[in-house]
């Protein structure tokens, strides 16, 4: 479970948010996690749960999960496909034969943040 | 209340890291190969391999990640190369830094540069580590449904080496699914099959290699 490093990766760029812009506590954090990033949703969440006990100023945080799913293009006829599910993954363009390239479905990303 | 728009990467610096690592490989010319499956899988044993064959020609070093021991380290060295060990002392898997920091020990005045990190199939996949190529093992007594089960793992991967084929028929190993099923889910990816105990099928995989330390030594 590498969700733990994952969670204090998270904890430390909301650190250097709360200094650089002068705030006290961060209220709230939105993240995008695609479907092939590696990270399981809930296992983040418990392990910044975890942190969250240990740090003051993300005592309170909520947490915004926007769950990203993987989303490629042919690169020959240009159209997109969206899977639902990652079971379904199949990076081949049915018209083409050719590989797909994705386009989402790996973010590991923080949107944006609230903060007082 | 501040509302802040940051759209940053969560693990922004193991990238940045990772991409000062990649700056210092392209720089030295030194190829770099990362070696990622579960424990158990033929890592260690591949990357003998892969020294026995190329060590008259390269220059090669090593660096092992495990959570403990000292183990697949004394294994490479004894080949006669530079092995650097990591212990991550439970992490399961590299970061950047841990690379970064391995490769202060290690001289420069290389051709190749392996990392094996830490067997598993799931964390090393999401740590960048700045290296050029991912290769993925999977062994066939490991099963033949893993490759769906790891799409993350799978698709990052540059080459898929299947090992221990030749016991795949005592282990019901259906090595025609799990071929189109890593078709499927990273039609780029290279496909090896190969058995590390038994030096069978390597010959291609280390031209692979081969290939690709030529072409960064004339960048």
């Amino acid at each position: 479970m590498h969700e733990g490093a994952i969670a204090q990766s998270v904890v430390e760029v909301l650190r250097d948010i709360k200094d650089q812009n002068g705030l006290l506590s961060i209220t709230s954090a939105t993240l995008k996690i695609g479907a092939i990033s590696g990270v399981v949703v809930d296992a983040l969440l418990f392990a910044f749960e975890a942190i969250q006990k240990e740090e003051d100023f993300i005592k309170d945080t909520k947490l915004n999960i926007i769950y990203v799913n993987v989303k490629a293009r042919c690169s020959i006829c240009g159209k997109t496909f969206e899977f639902d599910n990652t079971d379904d993954l199949v990076m081949i363009c049915p018209d083409c034969q050719m590989p797909l390239a994705i386009i989402n479905g790996k973010e590991l990303e923080i949107v944006d943040v609230e903060g007082q | 209340m501040k509302r802040i728009v940051v759209e940053k990467k969560i693990l922004e610096k193991n990238d940045d890291i990772a991409n000062s690592i990649r700056n210092l490989l392209d720089k030295n010319h030194i190829f770099s190969l990362n070696v990622m499956s579960s424990p158990g899988a033929g890592k260690t044993t591949l990357i003998e391999r892969i020294v026995e064959a190329l060590k008259p020609e390269y220059k090669i070093a090593a660096i092992d990640g495990d959570l403990d021991t000292q183990r697949d380290a004394q294994r490479i060295a004894a080949l006669g190369i530079e092995a650097v060990q990591i212990n991550t002392s439970g992490t399961c898997h590299l970061d950047s830094s841990m690379v970064q920091k391995a490769l202060n020990d290690i001289s420069l005045d290389l051709d190749l540069l392996i990392i094996e990190n830490v067997g598993n199939l799931v964390c090393p996949a999401s740590f960048y580590l700045g290296t050029h190529k991912n290769a993925v093992l999977i062994s066939t007594p490991e099963g033949d449904d893993k490759v769906k089960k790891y799409p993350t793992m799978f698709n990052v991967a540059d080459v898929v080496l299947i090992n221990k084929m030749d016991i795949a028929q005592f282990v019901n190993f259906n090595v025609e699914k799990v071929e189109n099923e890593i078709k499927e889910l990273n039609p780029n990816a290279i496909i090896f099959k190969i058995s590390a105990i038994k030096n069978e099928g390597l010959s291609e995989f280390i031209n692979w290699i081969k290939k690709n330390i030529e072409l960064l030594k004339h960048q």
